[in-house]
C-alpha cells in the first residue's frame, strides 16, 4: 500500500466513524447532566431505527418516512428509558441505574431478534452509490452526509445547550442541581427532556448509522455500544465537542490499524488507545491535560 | 384371579377387556355347576355325566384362556408408546432463524409421522414421536447443558444443534469411542443438522451429521467454473475471519480446491461477522483485480460486502458464495448487487418431495433451505431406523435404544433426501445431493445440476 492508499484508508475510517460520533454525543449528553452512563444508548437508537423501518413494512409510508419516524421513536424511547433506570432509582445508587440500562440493552437486542427473527432488514440509503472524487481520493458521498449530518446535529445541540431556556436548565441541574431547584428548576422535567433530547439524537445516530450499513440488524448492536462507549470516554465524559472528534479518530485509527496489522487485531490497538487515554488523559481528547476541575 | 365365563349378552370383548385389565373371575360365583343347579339327574349315569361335564368345561376353559391370550396379543398391538426426539439450536440471538427453521421442519416431519400412524416398535406396538425443540442461543455451553438434561431423560436422541461453534464443544462431551470403559463421555447419540463446518462428525462415535459436505461441493463446483469459464485465471478470497463456519470453509476446502482447479489464488481480505464498514476490504480487492471473488462469508456481510464493492464500482467476472448464503435473506437484502453471485447448494425446490415439504414447513411459520431441509430429512431417517433397529421405546430400555439407534446410523450407507439419495461417510457424515445456484433478478436459479450429472455418469 502506497501513501495514497493510508490517506484514503483513513478517510474512510473518519467518516464511517462519524455514525460512531453520533452514538458518542448521546453518551455523553446523558453523562454529562445525570453523571450517569446510559448503557442501553446505542440499542434504543437502534431499536429506533427499526420502528422507522415499521413505517414501510407495517403503515406503507414511503423510505424516507424512516428517517423522522427512526426519529420520533427514539425521542420516545428515550424517555421510557429514563422512567424505567433513572426516574425512580436513588441517585444514591449509580450502580443500579447503570446495571438497569444494561438490562434495557439486553432487553430491546432480544426484542428486536424476536421482532425480525435476527434477519437483518435494509435500510435506506441517502445519496446511495455515489462517491465524490478529489483528486486520487474518493469519498462515500452517504458517509459525507453522515458526518454533515452530525456536525448539523451538534451545532444544533450546542444551540439548544446555549441559546434556549430548556439548555440554559439542562447545564444548571448538570452542574448544580441542588441550586437548580432552589431557583425553580423541575430536576425531573429537565432530566426527563434530556434523555428526549438524547434519545431524539440517538434517533439520527441509528438512522445514520442504518443508512450507511445499508443494513440493519441486531449484530451490530453490542458492536456500536462499545465504539460508542470508547468515543466517549476517549472524548472525554461529558464532551459533546470531544465526542464528535473522538468518533471520527477512532473511526480513522481503526481502519489504519486493520490496514497496517489485520482485521484480528484491529480492535486490540484500538483498546489500547482507549487504555492510552485512560492513562496519559484521563479527562478526555479536549480536556486541558492537568487540574481540569 | 378372577375369570368372567361369558353368559348370554356377554362376549369376547369384555372378556379381553378385562383380562387386560389383569383379573379373572367365575362369572356366577361357582365352577363347576352344581347338581342342584341342574336339576334332577339320573344316579347311573350321573358319574359320567360328571366326568363328561367336567371335560367341557376344560375344553371351555382351554378355549377361552386362548382366547383370552389372542386378545391379550391383539390388546398389545394396539398399545401405543411415547418415543421421545428433541430437538435444539438457536431460537434466539441474531441467527434465530435457524433455530425457528428447523422448529419448523422437525414439527413438520413429526406431524407427518404420527399422523401416517406413527413408528412401528420392536414389539409390534405403536410409537407415537413427541417432540420439544429447546433453545441453546447458539452458545456452547447451553448446548451442552440441553443435551446433558436429555441424556438424563428418556429422549432417544437428540437433533441439532445449528450452529458449529456450539457443536464442536458438544461432541467432545461425548464418549469418542464406543465401549471405551475408560471413557466416561455421554453415551447418548447427536444428530446435527445445521451446523455445516466440515469434519466434525469424527470427533466422537456418537455423533452423526445430515449436512452437505463442502469439499465434495467446492472441489467440483471450482472444476465446474474452469471448464464452463477458462477464460477466468485469477481468485481473491474474502473471509469471515471469526466466524468458525466461513473460517473452515475457507482455509479447509476453498483454499486448496481452488489452485486444484487451476485458479491462481492472488489473496485473501478478512472481515469479522459483525462488521459494518467494507471500505478498506474493497479496495484490496480493487487492487487484486481479480477474475473470480469468492466471498466466504454469511448473508449480512456478504451483502455489506457487496454493497461496498457497488459502491467503489468495483466489478468482478464472477462471484462465488458461501453455501450458507444460498436463501433468500441474501437476495432479500442484497438481491440487486449479488446479481449472478454462485453458490453450491443442497436445497432447491426441485422434486415434487421437496415442494411437498416446503408446504408443510410453511404452515409451521418456517422456510425450507438448505439448512432445514436437513433437519426435515433427519426425523423421516430417524424413524425409519427406529423401525429397522428395534427400538422398544420403554422405559427400561432407553439406553439401549439410543445404543440401537447410534449403530443404525453408524451402519448406514445411503438415505433418502428431499434431493435425492444420500450417502453416508464412515465417519459419520453425510455427502448430499447437489447443485449450483445463482442470484438471477432476486431469485434463486439453477445453473448446473450436478445430481443430473451424477446420474448421467453412473
Amino acid at each position: 500500500m502506497g501513501v495514497v492508499d493510508y490517506i484514503q484508508t483513513i478517510i474512510d475510517g473518519a467518516l464511517f466513524g462519524a455514525t460512531y460520533s453520533l452514538i458518542g454525543i448521546g453518551f455523553t449528553l446523558v453523562f454529562g447532566v445525570m453523571q450517569r452512563i446510559n448503557m442501553s444508548y446505542a440499542s434504543t437508537s437502534l431499536a429506533g431505527a427499526y420502528c422507522g423501518l415499521m413505517g414501510q413494512h407495517l403503515l406503507g409510508l414511503p423510505l424516507w418516512c424512516a428517517f423522522p419516524l427512526s426519529i420520533f421513536a427514539s425521542g420516545l424511547i428515550g424517555y421510557l428509558v429514563y422512567l424505567t433506570c433513572f426516574r425512580f432509582i436513588p441517585v444514591a445508587s449509580p450502580l443500579a441505574s447503570l446495571m438497569a440500562t444494561v438490562g434495557v440493552l439486553l432487553f430491546v437486542e432480544e426484542m428486536i431478534v424476536r421482532a425480525t427473527a435476527g434477519t437483518p432488514h435494509n435500510f435506506p440509503a441517502i445519496f446511495e452509490g455515489n462517491s465524490i472524487e478529489i483528486g486520487a481520493f474518493v469519498l462515500r458521498a452517504d458517509l459525507v452526509g453522515v458526518f454533515l449530518v452530525g456536525v448539523l446535529t451538534m451545532i444544533l445541540l450546542m444551540a439548544v445547550l446555549f441559546r434556549a431556556r430548556l439548555g440554559v436548565a439542562t447545564r444548571a441541574v448538570a452542574q448544580q442541581p441542588i441550586a437548580a431547584q432552589l431557583c425553580g428548576m423541575r430536576l425531573q422535567t429537565v432530566n426527563g427532556l434530556t434523555f428526549v433530547i438524547a434519545g431524539l439524537l440517538g434517533g439520527v445516530a441509528g438512522a445514520m448509522t442504518g443508512a450507511a450499513v445499508g443494513i440493519l440488524s441486531p449484530l451490530i448492536t453490542i458492536p456500536v455500544t462499545v465504539k460508542g462507549l470508547i468515543v466517549t470516554v476517549i472524548g472525554g465524559l461529558g464532551s459533546i465537542p470531544g465526542a464528535i472528534v473522538a468518533g471520527l479518530m477512532v473511526g480513522a485509527f481503526e481502519n489504519l490499524f486493520q490496514a497496517l496489522r489485520s482485521v484480528s487485531e484491529r480492535d486490540i490497538y484500538v483498546m489500547l488507545l482507549l487504555f492510552a487515554f485512560l492513562v496519559l488523559r484521563p479527562g478526555g481528547i479536549v480536556s486541558p491535560g492537568r487540574g481540569r476541575d | 384371579m378372577l375369570l368372567i365365563i361369558p353368559d348370554r349378552g356377554s362376549n369376547f370383548t369384555s372378556i379381553g377387556r378385562t383380562l387386560n385389565a389383569g383379573f379373572f373371575a367365575y362369572a356366577d360365583g361357582g365352577f363347576p355347576p352344581s347338581e342342584t343347579r341342574r336339576g334332577r339327574c339320573n344316579p347311573g349315569t350321573r358319574l359320567e355325566e360328571e366326568t363328561s361335564m367336567r371335560k367341557s368345561a376344560l375344553l371351555i376353559c382351554s378355549a377361552l384362556v386362548a382366547a383370552a391370550s389372542l386378545a391379550r396379543v391383539g390388546a398389545a398391538s394396539a398399545e401405543e408408546r411415547t418415543v421421545y426426539i428433541d430437538g435444539f439450536g438457536a431460537k434466539s440471538g441474531v441467527v434465530r432463524s435457524l433455530g425457528i427453521n428447523s422448529e419448523a421442519a422437525m414439527r413438520a416431519a413429526v406431524d407427518l409421522i404420527n399422523s401416517q400412524g406413527g413408528v412401528k416398535l420392536a414389539d409390534g406396538a405403536t410409537g407415537k414421536i413427541k417432540f420439544e425443540y429447546y433453545d441453546d442461543r447458539c452458545v456452547a455451553e447451553e448446548g451442552i447443558s440441553i443435551v446433558r438434561r436429555m441424556a438424563a431423560g428418556p429422549t432417544l436422541i437428540g437433533v441439532g444443534p445449528s450452529c458449529s461453534n456450539v457443536t464442536e464443544p458438544l461432541y467432545g462431551i461425548l464418549q469418542k469411542k464406543v465401549g471405551d470403559a475408560t471413557d466416561s463421555g455421554l453415551q447418548f447419540p447427536v444428530f446435527t443438522d445445521v451446523a455445516i463446518k466440515i469434519g466434525l462428525a469424527k470427533i466422537s462415535e456418537w455423533s452423526f451429521r445430515n449436512v452437505p459436505s463442502e469439499t465434495e461441493m467446492y472441489t467440483t463446483m471450482y472444476k465446474w467454473v474452469k471448464d464452463t469459464h477458462p477464460e477466468l485465471k485469477t481468485l481473491y478470497a474474502g473471509v469471515e475471519e471469526n466466524f468458525s463456519h466461513s473460517r473452515a470453509s475457507w482455509y479447509a476446502v476453498q483454499k486448496d480446491a481452488a489452485p486444484a482447479a487451476g485458479f491462481d489464488v492472488k489473496g485473501v481480505t478478512k472481515w469479522l461477522v459483525d462488521d459494518t464498514n467494507f471500505a478498506q476490504q474493497v479496495r484490496e480487492i480493487k487492487a487484486a483485480n481479480p477474475d473470480v471473488l469468492a466471498v466466504v462469508a454469511h448473508s449480512f456481510t456478504t451483502c455489506g460486502l457487496l454493497k461496498e464493492m457497488d459502491r467503489q464500482h468495483v466489478k468482478v467476472k464472477m462471484l462465488i458464495g458461501l453455501t450458507s448464503s444460498a436463501i433468500q435473506e441474501t437476495l432479500t437484502n442484497c438481491g440487486k448487487v449479488a446479481e449472478g453471485i454462485t453458490i453450491p447448494t443442497s436445497f432447491a425446490l426441485l422434486t415434487p418431495e421437496a415442494k411437498a415439504a416446503n408446504e408443510r414447513v410453511a404452515k409451521y411459520n418456517g422456510t425450507l433451505d438448505i439448512h432445514s431441509a436437513g433437519t426435515y430429512e433427519a426425523m423421516f431417517i430417524l424413524k425409519k431406523l427406529i423401525e429397522d433397529q428395534g427400538v422398544l421405546a420403554k422405559p427400561d430400555t432407553v439406553q439401549a435404544d439410543r445404543v440401537k439407534i447410534r449403530n443404525g446410523l453408524a451402519a448406514l450407507k445411503t438415505t433418502d433426501g428431499l434431493l435425492g439419495t444420500v450417502d453416508r461417510t464412515s465417519d459419520r457424515e453425510a455427502v448430499k445431493p447437489y447443485l449450483y445456484i445463482a442470484a438471477k433478478d432476486s431469485k434463486w436459479v439453477v445453473m448446473h445440476d450436478m445430481i443430473k450429472t451424477k446420474q448421467a455418469a453412473n
